[in-house]
């Protein structure tokens, strides 16, 4: 079984209960924490794209980061940052092209999609299931 | 894997992990000021530190700092025993003499009972408790820019000569990890101050805000291969640019 966290912006609406099922799972110290995903507008009024970490092959943020506080888990193929390495110095923020690793300055941290450990969170509340976590049968990942 | 005990509990490590990121793998809290796992243990604070022995000590002890001391076979350690607690008491007084203006300081003093030191004050003292976490950091990243210099009570943290670091590329980890944020820096508009060196803040063509250090942006891109044209944006202008991107995709699959 292998499952994959699946974005078909076609189907987003803009709601933007991802954003909070994001930050509540991803509370500090009781309070909700900063969204890890943005559905942001697409040009037009209807079309919308939820915006979250691509989870990059061959990332800028990993090479961007001098003490290699982000690396992938091989469970989860989730990129992640190891706070207690993490040194805070923005490179990764600058470098993603994609504008994913994010600074919570009320935290003075970087922030960026886990995949929640490997459910989630977001997928599960998505009412129109623009974001799903899905199994890939393995002739999809061939052609991926 | 080697056994060991930890206030009572038995536990298994890796031979030769340190006695800190046991304790902290159990939950255990002890201040552990100069230590960050972007950096090798160093032991300049010595908050750490706890009571180790052995049963084949017959009753000997000693006092190890716990990030520096590798785990082996049989080992019994005591994190809080009243011996650790007097040690770490008089260790935050001589703090609380030389830093009273550091609120981590005032506050683990104020946690074990301290209010006021006891002795008496450092006339010139300051933030810093020369833990060196900012110098290991800032040789970890590659760049040496600052050092000790001195010994002794003139021992202090600073760029070469006192000079403007030319090795500094201002990208502020230094000020960062500082446990004391004893390092001040200054950003206004596009230029950044640290160690006095001035830096120019490069800045997002679209939104105008302003992101990292321009030398900091050419030593990732020289160093790590990141293009230039990476850094032209900031964060959110990106994903606006990716959210466009993607968009135009998703309306060519409706229209298929």
């Amino acid at each position: 079984m292998d499952k994959r966290f699946v974005v078909t912006p076609n189907l987003c609406t803009g709601c933007r209960t991802c954003e909070l099922a994001c930050a509540f799972s991803h509370s500090v110290n009781g309070k909700p924490g900063l969204s890890r995903i943005y559905p942001l507008s697409a040009g037009t009024d209807e079309a919308w794209v939820p915006v979250v970490c691509l989870q990059c092959e061959n990332a800028a943020c990993v090479k961007a980061c001098l003490v290699d506080a982000i690396a992938r888990n091989p469970e989860t193929g989730a990129l992640e940052l190891d706070y207690d390495r993490c040194v805070r110095c923005m490179a990764c923020v600058a470098a993603c092209p994609f504008g994913c690793s994010l600074p919570d300055d009320q935290h003075s941290l970087v922030v960026k999609c886990d995949l929640c450990g490997g459910e989630p969170v977001c997928a599960m509340f998505c009412p129109t299931k623009a974001l799903a976590h899905q199994e890939i049968c393995s002739s999809d990942r061939k052609s991926a | 894997m080697v056994n060991l005990t930890v206030n009572g509990k038995l536990v298994q490590a890796d031979e030769g992990e340190m006695l800190l990121s046991v304790i902290r793998r159990l939950k255990i809290d002890i201040p552990s000021t100069c230590h960050h796992d972007a950096v090798e243990p160093y032991g300049a604070c010595r908050l750490c530190t706890v009571e180790i022995t052995k049963t084949e000590w017959n009753g000997w002890k000693n006092y190890v700092t716990a990030c520096l001391y590798p785990a082996e076979e049989g080992l019994i350690i005591s994190t809080h025993a009243p011996e650790v607690i007097e040690l770490r008491k008089t260790l935050l007084d001589l703090y609380l003499a030389r830093s009273p203006g550091a609120a981590l300081i005032r506050e683990m003093a104020a946690e074990y009972g301290i209010t006021a030191t006891s002795f008496q004050k450092v006339p010139d003292g300051d933030n810093c408790i020369l833990c060196a976490l900012c110098t290991r950091v800032c040789d970890a990243m590659g760049f040496h820019a600052i050092s000790s210099v001195n010994r002794g009570h003139g021992k202090e943290i600073a760029p070469p000569l006192k000079e403007p670091p030319p090795d500094c590329v201002g990208c502020l980890s230094c000020a960062q990890v500082c446990p004391t944020d004893f390092i001040q820096y200054k950003d206004k508009g596009k230029t950044r101050t640290i160690w006095g060196k001035k830096f120019k803040l490069l800045t997002c063509k679209d939104t105008g805000r302003p992101t990292i250090t321009v030398e900091f942006a050419e030593h990732l891109s020289r160093q790590r291969n990141i293009p230039a044209d990476y850094f032209e944006h900031d964060h959110e202008s990106h994903r606006r640019q990716l959210a466009l991107t993607l968009g135009k995709l998703a309306e060519w699959d409706r229209k298929e």
